[in-house]
């Protein structure tokens, strides 16, 4: 099992060395793309010049300066730019989690302690879940930088990616009306409707992927007729899977290994789903291929 | 210049409608590059082929396959998609009020701005005044452009309503719950150290403090680099693990005092 990234968190003197994993996988309604026989497809690149299939070694980034000029950038200049943010979250704020307003959260990560971690790791969970704090600090990782808040649940860390303030738009710059004055009797009536509303705790049906269960069950249906039925096997453990999806989650084999912990419940959704996945990458918008950093 | 409305409906609670218009609440501000054959830096595209041969497949040839099982996948075409695909009724129905708390921030994915709509503006300031005196979000499902949401419905300090979708459950992996052995467990004096470390150092979220460096030094090694000036290249260095963790924690604080923090 590999983890998306190895390094070390700081809060003062004290260095935990941890690893970094997914804690969301993708939605079950993700399809495979195939043909119209159902061989599998995958997204290649192509140099219109030479007229060849390229392979990742034989591209290159190149920024395209306002005046037109393209520069490139190498691996080792991107690696470069902040070096040693690559293996240390330094810790540098502690805040009420309860501060942090619920659109700063980007993604969540799990971090599992390295077997050189001893008990530094345990202390900070521990510390983090009596006083409701998170410590707040920055990384990089795969030429991007994260904010992060290292959260604490159940005696296990999560990084939770958070927004950088000009990731997000203010009112003024969406151009939302100032407020206007509510009717006293209008705000009462709505607020009924709320209180009307009112539950303790979400309801997990409400949250089940509607959209993944009409297409199993559509295409349960089609299976019987014997249509369009292709073996998984020709789909599976491709290039393309294994360089994004191909690790298993065993979280708790991970933590057995570093910590000698006896981890009770397996990292299982609803629908027991193990596969995870690679940040989202994003695709090209345009035909010519293109990759962000920053 | 005020953004373009993505999307335009009505938050629907009982027998109240409250019409609103959508915004994205984010905005990319990674740096982009071209892909480039290393060769002659010719940019490169994107197709999409067969993985057995190589060859391009045309859009119009391209389909989906839903995994069924670890055995088997079902090819849908397009026209059964289209035919699955939900119906929108621009309605945001609520279905629920919960407190804050009631949902974990790992069910976070996507914030939307909720702004009112012309016809609509007292309604949508009475709505999120109601909601701002009652400390929870809304749960609410929607269809928009053939797919189907789920979100969380909240009111900022600022008086404006917004939308985050979230996750969808089977997408959240749980925790596993984690007890150390008794030599990684660290003691009540080391605990009470690490709590005077963490006050010493505890702020409010200031996330106008924060600025993504990284992609700043990207910006200043591009310009550098445009000029044709040589970069000189550093590497990481992996740090150490704490090995007296008490020592650390005294010494930590001890620094701590030394410097307030802002």
């Amino acid at each position: 099992m590999r983890s998306f990234w190895s390094g070390t968190i700081t809060f003062g003197l004290v260095s935990i060395p941890v690893d970094l994993f997914a804690a969301v996988v993708p939605r079950q309604k993700s399809m495979k793309l195939v043909d119209e026989e159902g061989h599998p497809l995958g997204r290649r690149y192509w140099c219109p010049k030479h007229e060849k299939v390229l392979d990742d070694d034989e591209l290159v980034r190149g920024y395209e300066t306002d005046a037109g000029k393209m520069v490139v950038i190498t691996d080792e200049e991107f690696a470069s730019a902040a070096p040693e943010k690559s293996r240390d979250i330094e810790l540098k704020r502690f805040v009420a989690v309860d501060d942090i307003p619920p659109y700063f959260f980007d993604r969540p990560y799990f971090l599992a302690p390295d077997e050189r971690a001893g008990k530094a790791y345990a202390l900070l969970a521990e510390t983090m879940a009596k006083t409701g704090k998170a410590g707040i600090g920055s990384f990089v990782m795969r030429d991007h930088e994260y904010l992060v808040a290292i959260v604490s649940e159940q005696g296990m860390l999560r990084a939770e990616v958070l927004r950088y303030l000009d990731e997000l738009r203010t009112p003024e710059a969406v151009g939302l009306p100032k407020a206007a004055k509510a009717d006293a009797a209008r705000v009462r009536a709505l607020a009924k409707e709320i209180d009307a509303l009112a539950e303790a705790k979400i309801d997990a049906a409400e949250l089940a992927d509607l959209e993944a269960e009409t297409l199993r069950k559509f295409a349960e249906q089609k299976a019987k007729s014997g249509k369009g039925v292709i073996s998984m096997a020709d789909l599976e453990g491709d290039e393309d899977d294994a360089a994004s999806s191909a690790q298993v989650i065993d979280l708790v084999q991970v933590l057995r290994d570093s910590l000698g912990a006896s981890a009770k419940k397996a990292p299982a959704t609803k629908s027991a789903a193990k596969k995870t996945n690679a940040p989202a990458v994003k695709k090209a918008a345009t035909k010519k291929a293109a990759r962000s950093a920053g | 210049m005020a953004a373009r409305a993505i999307w335009k409906g009505s938050l629907v609670l009982g027998k109240h409608e409250v019409p609103i218009k959508m915004y994205s609440a984010v905005q990319d501000r990674a740096v982009h590059f071209h892909l480039l054959h290393d060769k002659d830096l010719t940019p490169v595209e994107q197709r999409i082929v067969r993985k057995d041969n190589g060859r391009e497949v045309a859009k119009e040839a391209q389909r989906k396959a839903f995994p069924l099982d670890g055995q088997r996948a079902v090819i849908l075409e397009p026209d059964e998609l289209a035919q699955l695909a939900p119906e929108s009724d621009r309605a945001i129905h609520l279905l629920r009020f919960v407190p804050r708390d009631a949902l974990g921030d790992e069910w976070f994915d996507r914030p939307y701005y909720l702004g009112p709509d012309e016809k609509g503006d007292a309604d949508y300031f009475a709505l999120a005044s109601a909601l701002a005196g009652k400390e929870r979000i809304g749960i609410a499902r929607w269809v928009m452009r053939d797919k189907r949401y789920v979100g969380a419905l909240a009111v900022g300090d600022d008086g404006y309503l917004r939308m985050t979708t979230l996750r969808r459950s089977e997408q959240v992996l749980d925790v596993p719950a984690v007890h150390p052995d008794k030599a990684r467990t660290p003691s009540p004096a080391e605990i009470k150290l690490a709590e005077q470390l963490v006050d010493s150092i505890t702020g409010p979220f200031s996330p106008e403090e924060w600025h993504n460096e990284y992609r700043e030094r990207l910006h200043k090694l591009i310009e550098a680099k445009a000029k044709g000036t040589k970069l000189k290249l550093v590497a990481a260095k992996p740090k150490e693990a704490t090995s007296d963790l008490t020592e650390s924690l005294r010494a930590s604080l001890a620094q701590a005092k030394g410097k307030k923090v802002a």
